[in-house]
């Protein structure tokens, strides 16, 4: 049995905190809830000064397992997950061999199995090997339960197939998840086209690639009505365009980063290939309009874009190194820190884009600290204080543009 | 001069300061100088390496620091790398390991991914002198050209320069206008809009027509050169059209002859397209004289620049 002792509950329901004492049996099972416990003799964990958040969802995480366990392994990414607060997640399908088959899914979903760590969901391919040219197994995938389709940082660019995927996948009533971005358009561009490429003298990546898709992609699921879910939202345009289309009835949904949320263009030093993010960070105006899609629910989900690489891949010149890095581990701190910490929004909306969202996008019921529930909430020191630095991660990848600064908060613990 | 902090790298202009630029154009002057005499070398550099480590092919560029290395009596090493031939980004610390280790005093490095020098100059004890990276940056360009104008323009505050053509992707605009600025010289930019890049510095006003720069009266014109090899799909529809639009002809040579205005060009110059072969032989071209100061300016930069290799 564990007591949490003096700590306040957070939960989606209200803004306001609770104050109460949470006591946990050696099965994980919340038993008890309310002011004052004494628990005899369990072992005291004493929150003062402490929240107690239900944990958080990520449905955009790469694990690099198969394939890239250079990168990160299923082993370090539970960790890294569990480290920021994380208790469930869905992985891109973007490893090697991509997930494109039921036998694929099978052979992942054993390997989180053996693990038995967190909630670790795989997502499936939209279509075979990621290569945008014929429909992947979607009837061996759906059988095993898969959250969603997406071929993660790729966009399917052919109207045509994209309509055919949705299609077919609607029968499934399976998640559709767009990366929003027209290749023909981002070409190699690596930041975004304006007065940041012309400083850096880098080739741009203009932001309607993103709003051309958005606005394609909207137009296709109102035509298939399947269910869509589109990634990495980054501009005030393509959030008007989802605005407009959920009051049109669409069935879409959509998430934002951290790094999006509190990053913009203006943040990039110089070459600092940690800041290479996709998509390119945006103008401030861009990241403003973000916070206020976020507040009026037009931004379903908070999702970190997790997508680690080794130090050595990001050490090369910026054109070249490859976009990402590690998110898992800062996202609650950083988005406590920036919005949380100086009264922007409470706790209850991030439990909500990042806890119990996210989970009912993939069909699963939201932690809530309860009696009779599972333990599923990390513990928030609010007095103390993280320093980003490299040994602060569990992740294998510690490439992060907040590396270096000290965020408000900390995040003591994790029970999942 | 001596209250000047010492630096180690040249990556680009912006960091640079007003007296940092007087100082390296200041000693040009004698350096140029020095070319009419019958012996050109000066012994400052004698002992201290010098490596051209160039990514992209580059003859005038390359050959311009070799000569100015070898005024300044360094010894000199060519290092010219086949774009093709190295797996690119991945292999830049390996290759920066490699540079540590031969010990040079001077890098000057030519690369087609912008923000390469400044990578090099973090992991070096060298002094990295950046001869053109990407669409960033090309300062030693830029410190010439100014050169060259104020040679024509002693009083050059106040002048006025027209950039023509692909100021999209070129450093030499970049590093050139950013320099023409500092020198509160106004410049102005014409050419196919999709070539002017939005996101440029308010001081580079845009004109639609020759018409307009002429009225503007420009001191000189600087003509940027076509670069089809680095435009990735179509700005304009083909390089006759664009010689039609912005090349400088026989017609606009009168009006610029009225002017009495210069002409510049970075070269190597494609000829019938950004100028036909009447205005290359235009009495008031500076393009030999750019390429004349091309050397003295770096012969200064090399003097300037301080390597953190001779500590001990």
């Amino acid at each position: 049995m564990r007591l949490f002792k003096n700590g306040k509950i957070a939960s989606e329901a209200s803004p306001e905190l609770v104050e109460a004492d949470v006591l946990v049996d050696d099965e994980g099972l919340i038993v008890e809830v309310g002011p004052s416990l004494d628990g005899d003799g369990a072992e005291l964990t004493d929150c003062s000064g402490c929240v107690l958040v239900p944990g958080m969802f990520d449905l955009h995480v790469r694990g690099r397992e198969p394939g890239f366990e250079h990168k990160e392994t299923l082993e370090t990414c539970a960790a890294a997950a569990l480290h920021g607060g994380i208790t469930g997640l869905v992985l891109m399908p973007d490893t090697s061999p991509p997930i494109d088959t039921g036998n694929q899914l099978k052979s992942v979903q054993d390997r989180i199995a053996e693990l038995g760590s967190i909630e670790m969901l795989q997502a499936g391919c939209l279509t075979k090997g990621r290569a945008g040219k014929e429909l992947a197994g979607f009837s061996g995938l759906a059988r095993l339960g898969v959250p969603m389709l997406t071929d993660s940082d790729r966009s399917i660019d052919c109207p045509d197939l994209l309509r055919r995927c949705m299609e077919y996948a609607r029968d499934f009533d399976l998640l559709v998840t767009s990366h929003c971005e027209t290749p023909a358009l981002a070409k190699a561009g690596v930041v975004n086209e304006g007065k940041l490429s012309y400083r850096l003298g880098l080739p741009g990546l203009p932001s309607i690639s993103q709003e051309i898709a958005i606005v394609r992609d909207l137009a296709l699921a109102r035509h298939t009505g399947v269910r869509l879910h589109l990634q990495q939202i980054s501009t005030g345009m393509s959030l008007d365009a989802v605005r407009l289309s959920k009051q049109a009835g669409v069935r879409v949904s959509c998430e934002v980063s951290p790094h999006h949320l509190i990053l913009s263009e203006e943040s990039v030093a110089d070459y600092d290939t940690a800041f290479k993010i996709q998509p390119p960070l945006q103008k401030a105006a861009d990241t403003e309009a973000l916070l206020v899609g976020l507040l009026d629910d037009t931004i379903d989900v908070i999702a970190s874009g997790h997508a680690p690489h080794t130090s050595f891949e990001k050490s090369a010149d910026f054109g070249s190194a490859p976009w990402g890095g590690s998110a898992l581990e800062t996202a609650v701190l950083a988005i406590y820190d920036r919005f949380i910490a100086n009264g922007k929004f409470n706790w209850d909306l991030l439990i909500r884009k990042y806890s119990s969202a996210p989970r009912r996008l993939v069909g699963l019921n939201s932690p809530v600290i309860e009696p009779g529930r599972q333990a599923d909430f990390f513990v928030f020191d609010v007095e103390a204080e993280t320093e980003i630095i490299p040994d602060y991660f569990r992740s294998k990848c510690s490439v992060t543009p907040f590396l270096g600064q000290t965020l408000k908060g900390s995040i003591r613990e994790t029970l999942a | 001069m001596s209250d000047l902090k010492p630096r180690k790298d040249l990556l680009d202009i912006g960091s640079l300061g007003l007296d940092e630029i007087e100082y390296v154009l200041g000693n040009a002057v004698p350096f140029k100088q020095l070319f009419q005499r019958s012996v050109k070398k000066v012994p400052t550099l004698r002992g201290k390496t010098v490596l051209n480590l160039f990514y992209e092919p580059s003859t005038r560029t390359s050959s311009s620091f070799e000569v100015a290395a070898n005024r300044m009596s360094a010894d000199v090493t060519n290092f010219s790398v086949s774009s093709s031939s190295i797996s690119k980004g991945e292999s830049l610390l390996d290759t920066i390991e490699t540079l540590q280790a031969m010990q040079s005093d001077y890098i000057v490095i030519r690369h087609q991914a912008a923000g390469v020098p400044n990578i090099v100059a973090n992991h070096t004890r060298a002094s990295v002198i950046n001869a053109g990276d990407g669409y960033h940056a090309h300062p030693t360009q830029a410190l010439l050209d100014t050169m060259t104008f104020r040679e024509v323009h002693p009083d050059y505050a106040g002048k006025r320069i027209a950039i023509v053509g692909d100021v999209l992707h070129s450093r030499v605009a970049r590093s050139t206008s950013t320099l023409f600025h500092k020198q509160g010289i106004e410049v102005g930019v014409l050419g196919p809009g999709a070539l002017i890049p939005e996101g440029r510095p308010a001081f580079m006003q845009r004109f639609q027509s020759w018409e307009d720069v002429f009225d503007w009266k420009p001191h000189a014109i600087y003509l940027l050169r076509v670069q089809m090899e680095r435009q990735e799909g179509q700005f304009f529809p083909s390089v006759a059209e664009y010689h039609k639009m912005y090349g400088m002809n026989s017609d606009r040579l009168v009006s610029v002859r009225k002017l009495g205005a210069y002409l510049m060009h970075p070269g190597p110059v494609n000829r019938g397209v950004e100028v036909t072969d009447e205005a290359m032989s235009y009495e008031k071209s500076l393009i030999s004289t750019q390429v004349e100061n091309g050397i003295a300016v770096r012969m200064a930069v090399l003097h300037w620049l301080k390597p953190e290799t001779q500590k001990d």
